[in-house]
């Protein structure tokens, strides 16, 4: 396969995992964000049943950030290297934010919700699940704003460390993203709740996926008038190239609301997966073939063929043996009671058994 | 403090951070896969409370070694983005490997830990497996990056970038097997111990029950079967410094002039201006012997070096006294446990309660880590002053970044909030009922 090939299909499983992440981590920290906004009687439930849909799996859905990161730095090193130069401040509290969400949910799960030290935990918990996402988006913002340049040999990353990322676009991109997120955690928060039975969680769910998802495309639809002024190339790309796509999005984006009103909760969970899945597929092809505007491109940036051959072989044999085994996990967390209860449950088979001395 | 110093003080914080928990994050899978096959071919409940237990202190302790690993894999960017620039491409494979199999750990982890409501009881059983093999194959991946860093092959320098990559060639260099085979027994002698030593404190508080014989007996297990492997492992270490490192070698040693029968300075302080160590114990030959297999052996002193490329005035003194703890505590723990099983047999086949003994356990679990990080201090210490030996610089990998001073205070605050909870939380559950309770409604917990 030719050089060009393979940093083309380099960069798609770059933005293959990122898709991944988003809707399967970007869902986790807009559980953080329900988390942070429940309010009333059933704001208890709301917490208990955000923790339990998140406890099973957002681990391994972290782990596709950590592919995003791995893939990009072995086969667009100059991209990574000049990414986390010129965006240091946002990543680094980025940073702050996954790592203390990842650490105070875990630890609130362990000291329990209401009690004192597991209230704090929570507090940082949903705080961080809200600024995280925000980042991210800030950060694909000025990825497609031109205002981070590479000079010299080899190329540095040259940009102004606040201004890059705060720009209008910049910032309407990360609402948007924090949208996003709220949006796919209420839809898959209404179907586990109808899982679990619990109606009055699932209307409260379904009327927040609905409310979310009218505020993201209010954001959305800012966010694509300021790219027209601030990230002209993205601009071009959406109403371009990637035409299909965007319309897409914005059609599966109508039909995910119309399937919330008519309450068909489990055709709702696809359709907004797939639109997130449009919006961010429209959002790749529109700034093709630039990783980073205006200096950065899929060619000029990716490792020489030696590198990305056995990287590829390497992610794709991984995908092979991830994949059924994440598709395994999320059926037995995440889908119907009945399609997933064995007959004898490993603490079904314990109680069997004789029991063990009772010690303090 | 200047960036490259704040980047060198960043990192050492989060990957000393980071090991202990990535350490245990190996380790006790391991235990609560042993743990749960006994407990169900034997239908035993109590060897699945101890399986139940050690899962959930790994369900603490694995989400913070994930969290601080993902941090990790920012900060590469953040604080040595120079580095990242050249090796990234190099190194990359070895990154992509251990991202797959920490991906696999992740997703049979969230089953295991949250499946004792969900799966059968073999099911559950044999999803502790993947994560086992899983978790050791990542620290061997991930090893192998920072060996590639002591004996750099499988590229080419050319006007500063690496060319000519063969990232198989970096992946097998010749640090690799060593090093990582010696982390990952580490990890499981980490583990051993530690365990041990939780549950020998509950048998020096009077509770000699079957829970706490078997944890002890378990981790013991665990600490013994790790003696020849490590053994084995560290004079294998030696001798590849001593044919590929020999200026890190010598360092650490304190061995400044090249010498034949070389003798092996213990401990004492390494004075790099007047090129003496003071106050070390002395044993003649050993040096020669450990690292050539043979007393006459000439080993290369620091003399053979230019001052500029030594690892530094501060830096070598530390490193050989990190080197020698690690060493001598390494010793200890080979021999703990054989005092251990001669007690054991002894008492024809029962755990003893010998109190000397026990406390011995209780000051080993928190020796072994004293060992993981001296260890890791010294192979770090010891490359200095280089980040890829002999190639790139330290000071050149850095980012050229204003701002990592803040980062660094960030992350130490950060990091001990991290520590004091998860201790927290630990010493909460060592006090809970030795009860088998279940994912979805551990006391005290949500619901």
């Amino acid at each position: 396969m030719s050089q060009s090939t393979l940093a083309t299909l380099s960069a798609l499983i770059v933005w293959v995992a990122l898709i991944a992440y988003a809707v399967s981590g970007g869902a986790d920290f807009g559980g953080g964000i329900w988390d942070l906004l429940a309010r009333g009687p059933t704001a208890r439930r709301e917490r208990v049943a955000i923790a339990q849909a998140m406890g099973p799996v957002w681990e391994s859905n972290n782990i596709w950030l950590i592919f995003v990161l791995v893939v990009t730095w072995t086969a667009f090193p100059i991209v990574y290297a000049g990414v986390s130069t010129a965006l240091f401040i946002p990543i680094t509290l980025a940073v702050i934010g996954i790592v203390l969400r990842g650490a105070a949910f875990s630890f609130r799960s362990n000291y329990g919700l209401e009690v004192g030290a597991g209230l704090a935990w929570g507090r940082v918990f949903n705080t961080a699940s809200a600024v995280t996402p925000f980042l991210f988006g800030t950060m694909a913002g000025a990825l497609v704003s031109g205002g981070i340049r590479f000079t010299g040999q080899p190329p540095e990353a040259q940009a102004n460390p606040w201004t890059t990322w705060t720009t209008p676009f910049a910032l309407s991109c990360g609402l948007f993203a924090l949208g996003l997120c709220s949006v796919l955690s209420a839809t898959y928060l209404a179907v586990d709740a109808t899982n679990n039975g619990d109606q009055a969680l699932v209307e409260s769910f379904r009327r927040r996926a609905m409310i979310a998802g009218a505020v993201t495309a209010v954001v959305g639809a800012i966010a694509a008038a300021l790219a027209s002024v601030q990230a002209p190339v993205l601009w071009h790309g959406l109403i371009g190239r990637a035409l299909p796509l965007s319309l897409a999005a914005v059609i599966l984006g109508l039909a995910t609301a119309a399937a919330l009103l008519r309450n068909w909760l489990r055709v709702a969970r696809v359709l907004v997966i797939v639109m997130a899945v449009c919006i961010l597929a429209a959002w790749g092809v529109g700034q093709w073939p630039y990783l980073i505007v205006p200096d950065v491109t899929i060619d000029n940036a990716a490792s020489p063929a030696s590198v990305l051959g056995p990287m590829l072989i390497v992610v794709l044999i991984g995908l092979v043996l991830l994949l059924p085994a994440l598709w395994y996990l999320l059926r037995i967390f995440k889908a119907r009671p009945r399609a997933r209860t064995p007959q004898t449950t490993v603490a079904a088979f314990v109680s069997t058994l004789e029991p063990t001395e009772e010690t303090d | 403090m200047s960036s490259d110093v704040a980047a060198r003080a960043s990192l050492a914080v989060s990957l000393a951070f980071h090991i202990v928990f990535a350490a245990l994050g190996i380790g006790l899978p391991l235990m609560f896969c042993i743990a749960e096959g006994i407990g169900l071919r034997k239908r035993d409940a109590t060897w699945y409370v101890l399986a139940r237990r050690w899962s959930r202190a790994a369900g603490i302790l694995f989400v913070v070694g994930a969290v601080s690993g993902t941090a990790l894999s920012f900060e590469f960017g953040l604080l040595w983005s120079r580095f990242m620039g050249f090796a990234s491409g190099v190194v990359g494979l070895m990154f992509t490997f251990e991202g797959v199999a920490f991906f696999v750990e992740a997703i049979f982890l969230g089953l295991y830990l949250y499946g004792w409501d969900r799966l059968s009881p073999r099911v559950h059983w044999l999803s502790s497996i993947p994560v086992v093999i899983s978790g050791a194959l990542a620290s061997q991946f991930i090893v192998a990056v920072n060996a590639w860093m002591n004996t750099p092959t499988g590229f080419q320098v050319v006007n500063g970038t690496a060319t000519n990559i063969d990232p198989f060639a970096a992946m097998f260099n010749p640090a690799a097997p060593a090093q990582a085979l010696h982390m990952l027994i580490a990890a499981y002698q980490v583990t051993g111990f530690a365990v041990a030593a939780v549950y020998a404190v509950g048998m020096l508080r009077g509770r000699n029950d079957k829970y706490h014989q078997r944890g002890v007996l378990l981790g013991m297990i665990l600490a013994t079967v790790m003696i020849p492997a490590q053994a084995i492992v560290g004079s294998w270490i030696g001798e590849m410094i001593a044919r590929q490192q020999p200026e890190k070698l010598a360092a650490i040693e304190g061995l400044f002039q090249t010498t034949a029968g070389a003798p092996l300075a213990l401990f004492g302080w390494v004075d790099t201006s007047t090129q003496q160590v003071y106050f070390a114990i002395t044993i003649p030959k050993l040096l020669s012997l450990l690292s050539f297999n043979n007393p006459d052996a000439t080993v290369t002193g620091l003399d053979n070096f230019p001052q500029a490329t030594w690892p530094g005035l501060a830096v070598v003194p530390i490193a050989h006294l990190a080197f020698d703890i690690m060493a001598t505590l390494g010793g200890l723990f080979l021999l703990v446990p054989l005092v251990f099983w001669l007690f054991y047999f002894r008492r024809r086949r029962t755990v003893p309660t010998t109190r000397w003994l026990m406390w011995t356990l209780v000051v080993c679990g928190p020796l072994v880590f004293v060992a993981l990080e001296a260890g890791w201090i010294a192979a770090e210490l010891g490359r200095q002053p280089w980040i890829i030996y002999n190639i790139m610089r330290t000071s050149d990998g850095a980012t050229t970044n204003g701002g990592v001073a803040v980062f660094f205070f960030v992350f130490l605050a950060i990091y001990i909030a991290l520590a004091v909870a998860t201790i927290g939380l630990l010493r909460r559950l060592a006090r809970e009922q030795k009860t088998f309770v279940t994912s979805e409604k551990p006391p005290g917990s949500i619901e």
